[in-house]
């Protein structure tokens, strides 16, 4: 159990596919009230051992860098990391299955029950709270590019280029996506290297 | 064939709902959101202005205030947020009936999380290459300023979704300000918020 504290060391016994599953469903049933991320390193480093710290900083790292929703590739990258792609598959299997359920139970009353004026009135004020949540996202993020003018016009553009002519994603992704990593691309003299190598 | 024309008539004016008992459509908006998974930057979020388009605009699975309803349920429930795309299939499916709503459901968030898995378990597997390369460096610092814009875009997309009255907008900004300023959770918005909306102080 000690050893996990070093990296690079894992528990004696991997987990299994199982205890994968288990593990997974512990952080979903855990993180109910909000925190996903902080209960799965409570129960993944601390309680069961499983990783060392610098391990699971990685994966939060490779989780928040490829496509896809952050907490489902931590999932992922816990179950890839002990048992290959069945681990990841059992790891998120366990991390869906009672929130997804829920949720569709709670879909399937909405859809039979929306057009109620009772629970109507109530979703619209719901929905201007969560717009609000919606809106809050991209001034979340804002501070971390305030200095660089390039990363702002970058995403001016992108903004203006969504909302005022309606570019779909996929293809401003595409073309915006090259264009924006050749300009970011590390080069010895120019100045966003140090920056991208501060982790 | 006059059936057939009516309905290209009527989706020229507004949009004709695509039917999903037919297994082939179903397959088709699997592959559309298959095809969508790996643009999923930033988390996820990125992607709802798309689902807006597909589901309220190109399919006309939901009306603009069942995508602002879907998106607050997803928003409110535990778990990861990106499962609103299993909603979405559910609104596809529903008349069908509930047991095609819940096929589809399913059949859409597998069709979204699987292609990004499948990066995820490669890049996982081959990180201790991939962490030094430029590409990585590149890819991180490049694609941050696009996601900021599309997320502006996707919170400005959603305002304009939930169409309430002038106090849901000052709700909504009041709402933004605080998510940014303090901790308090976001759910006990929505509850006060859904309070005010039963009192008919917020409508659309």
């Amino acid at each position: 159990m000690t050893e996990s504290l070093a990296p690079g060391t894992a528990t004696p016994s991997p987990p299994g596919l199982r205890q994968l599953f288990t593990g997974m469903l512990m952080v979903a049933l855990s993180a109910f009230g909000g925190g996903l991320s902080a209960w799965s390193q409570r129960i993944i480093v601390e309680q069961r051992h499983w990783m060392s710290n610098e391990e699971f900083l990685t994966g939060l790292t490779v989780a928040r860098l490829f496509p896809g929703p952050n907490q489902i590739n931590m999932a992922v990258y816990v179950g890839t990391f002990f048992r290959g792609l069945p681990g990841a598959l059992a790891a998120l299997a366990g991390m869906l299955l009672v929130p997804f359920t829920l949720l569709m139970g709670v879909g399937l009353l909405y859809f039979q029950f929306h057009t109620l004026p009772a629970l109507d009135r109530v979703l619209a004020g719901v929905v201007a709270a969560a717009a609000g949540m919606a809106l809050s996202m991209g001034f979340k993020i804002l501070d971390q590019y305030w200095k660089d003018p390039m990363a702002l016009l970058l995403a001016a553009v992108t903004f203006v280029l969504m909302t005022f002519f309606h570019v779909r994603l996929v293809p401003l992704v595409l073309v915006a996506g090259p264009l924006a990593m050749a300009w970011y691309w590390p080069r010895p003299s120019h100045p966003p290297v140090p920056q991208g190598e501060r982790r | 064939m006059p059936a057939v024309l009516i309905a290209v008539a009527s989706a020229a004016t507004s949009c004709t709902p695509m039917r999903l008992n037919d297994l082939g459509h179903l397959l088709q908006v699997m592959g559309t959101f298959l095809g969508l998974s790996l643009f999923s930057l930033g988390g996820g979020n990125t992607l709802l202005t798309e689902y807006h388009h597909l589901s309220v605009e190109q399919y006309c699975w939901l009306r603009p205030s069942q995508f602002a309803d879907i998106y607050a349920l997803a928003e409110a429930a535990p778990g990861p947020s990106s499962m609103i795309v299993g909603l979405l299939g559910m609104g596809a499916g529903w008349p069908e009936g509930p047991g095609w709503a819940l096929l589809t459901a399913y059949g859409a968030e597998i069709a979204i999380l699987l292609p990004s898995t499948l990066l995820m378990v490669v890049a996982c597997l081959s990180w201790n290459r991939l962490r030094d390369s430029p590409w990585r460096v590149a890819f991180e610092r490049g694609l941050g300023p696009i996601t900021l814009g599309i997320l502006f875009a996707v919170g400005v997309k959603i305002l304009k979704t939930a169409d309430t009255n002038a106090a849901g907008v000052v709700v909504s900004l009041l709402v933004c300000a605080l998510m940014l300023r303090t901790r308090i959770s976001p759910l006990w918005f929505m509850a006060v918020a859904g309070g005010l909306g039963a009192f008919g102080l917020i409508n659309r």
